[in-house]
């Protein structure tokens, strides 16, 4: 099978590029790990157009229903592209398009179509300090919707400046004994949320700390953090870390392809979400767009949808004339 | 014979939701311990697995953690 259009990723950005693109007829194929993307594990979202208040879960189930729909769209989940390549297409003999590309997944398994549309978002940063992967699952935590109860009469610690980490601390405070909040540089969080946290007396904010090593035997015990103020490293007995430091792209199989930012992301045209690459899109968090919403990343979808349809119907038409 | 199974779970917890979900639709009956709740189930779970996160899955003395849908359906033998 060849198909049309391979979308990377189930969120917003590649669940809307994959309903637009059913609705156009095109052979499209979808793989994903989940879909929902970041926001499956947030445990309310008040801002998706249309819907006041729903669980991430929701909005996952909304979406992979919406592409379900359609029969024209298959759907590979849970699946993960782990390479992509150019390639001669096989019917390219027959007067078809001269290239396409081949996706290469976790399960060994190969994909072909024409044009591709990178929707592959971006994930929890790591503190990539000694001990952090040691420790993940048994005491280190990226999720605190998910894992907050578990730290039950613990001491927990927060690494973060920016809303998710006062988000995280404030979903420990029905449940963790204390609540350390470390950050490098001052709270960069939004003054509501400020003053919700700062409410609870479980809470105790370390400014300029910069966390160095997490430490433990069979669970975390503690961890070791740089004092920017006095630049002496300080050690602080906690049992949970969670770590809510931003998010980075999940780009770096796409990096000999198309061309991305320092940080990682994928430049797009903003009006077509075309890469630098002709025939792959990109669209949501996985590219420079400024601003990360749900919202934004299913117009960026849709755009990058239409984008593809018309990258086809040109090739077509370039066939055409070439054998008139 | 049926696999006697036990999900650990926090109250809100999107993985926790996918795996009974996925037990639902190929009719797995399942005891479910909410952990947010239950403290004993929550050092039952952390002495059986060794993690703190949700969720744990039992099948017969074997640990899943987390959502994983085809270990889960390996152990319980869905194709």
């Amino acid at each position: 099978m060849f198909y049309d259009l391979i979308i990377i990723g189930g969120g917003p950005a590649g669940a809307a590029a994959g309903v637009y693109s059913a609705r156009k007829k095109l052979k499209t194929l979808i793989i994903a790990d989940s879909f929902g993307g970041q926001s499956l594990v947030s445990d309310s979202i008040e801002n998706w157009i249309g819907v006041k208040k729903m669980t991430g879960l929701e909005l996952a189930r909304m979406l992979e229903e919406h592409v379900r729909a359609y029969e024209n769209v298959e759907i590979k989940m849970p699946e993960k592209v782990t390479a992509i390549k150019a390639i001669k297409s096989s019917f390219s003999a027959q007067g078809g398009p001269a290239s396409g590309w081949q996706v290469t997944t976790n399960k060994g398994k190969n994909y072909q179509a024409k044009t591709l549309i990178i929707a592959s978002g971006s994930r929890r940063k790591e503190l990539n300090v000694p001990g952090e992967k040691k420790f993940k699952g048994k005491g280190v935590a990226y999720c605190s919707t998910c894992d907050a109860p578990i730290f039950k009469d613990k001491v927990a610690a927060v690494v973060g400046g920016g809303n998710s980490s006062l988000e995280a601390a404030i979903d420990l405070i029905p449940y963790a004994r204390k609540i350390y909040l470390l950050n490098r540089s001052g709270s960069r969080a939004d003054p509501l949320i400020q003053e919700k946290a700062r409410k609870s007396p479980k809470i105790a904010v370390i400014n300029d700390a910069e966390v160095r090593e997490i430490l433990g035997n069979k669970f975390v015990s503690g961890l070791k953090y740089l004092d920017k103020k006095t630049n002496k490293i300080k050690k602080l007995a906690v049992e949970g870390v969670f770590v809510e430091i931003g998010t980075t792209p999940n780009s770096e199989i796409f990096k000999n392809f198309v061309k991305m930012n320092t940080a990682g992301e994928i430049i797009v045209n903003r009006e077509t979400m075309a890469t630098n690459h002709s025939g792959i899109f990109a669209a949501g968090d996985v590219t420079d767009e400024i601003y990360k919403q749900n919202n934004i990343s299913a117009g960026a979808g849709v755009i990058a949808a239409l984008s593809a349809y018309n990258y086809l119907l040109n090739i077509k038409k370039n066939e055409n004339k070439n054998s008139n | 014979m049926a696999n006697k199974v036990v999900i650990y779970t926090t109250s809100e917890c999107a993985y926790c939701e996918m795996t009974k979900e996925f037990f639902r639709q190929n009719k797995i009956s399942y005891e479910e311990k909410d952990v947010s709740v239950d403290d004993k189930a929550r050092e039952e779970m952390v002495a059986k697995s060794g993690q703190l996160g949700a969720p744990v899955v039992d099948i017969d003395g074997e640990i899943v953690i987390g959502f994983d849908e085809e270990k889960l359906a390996e152990l319980l033998s869905i194709k």
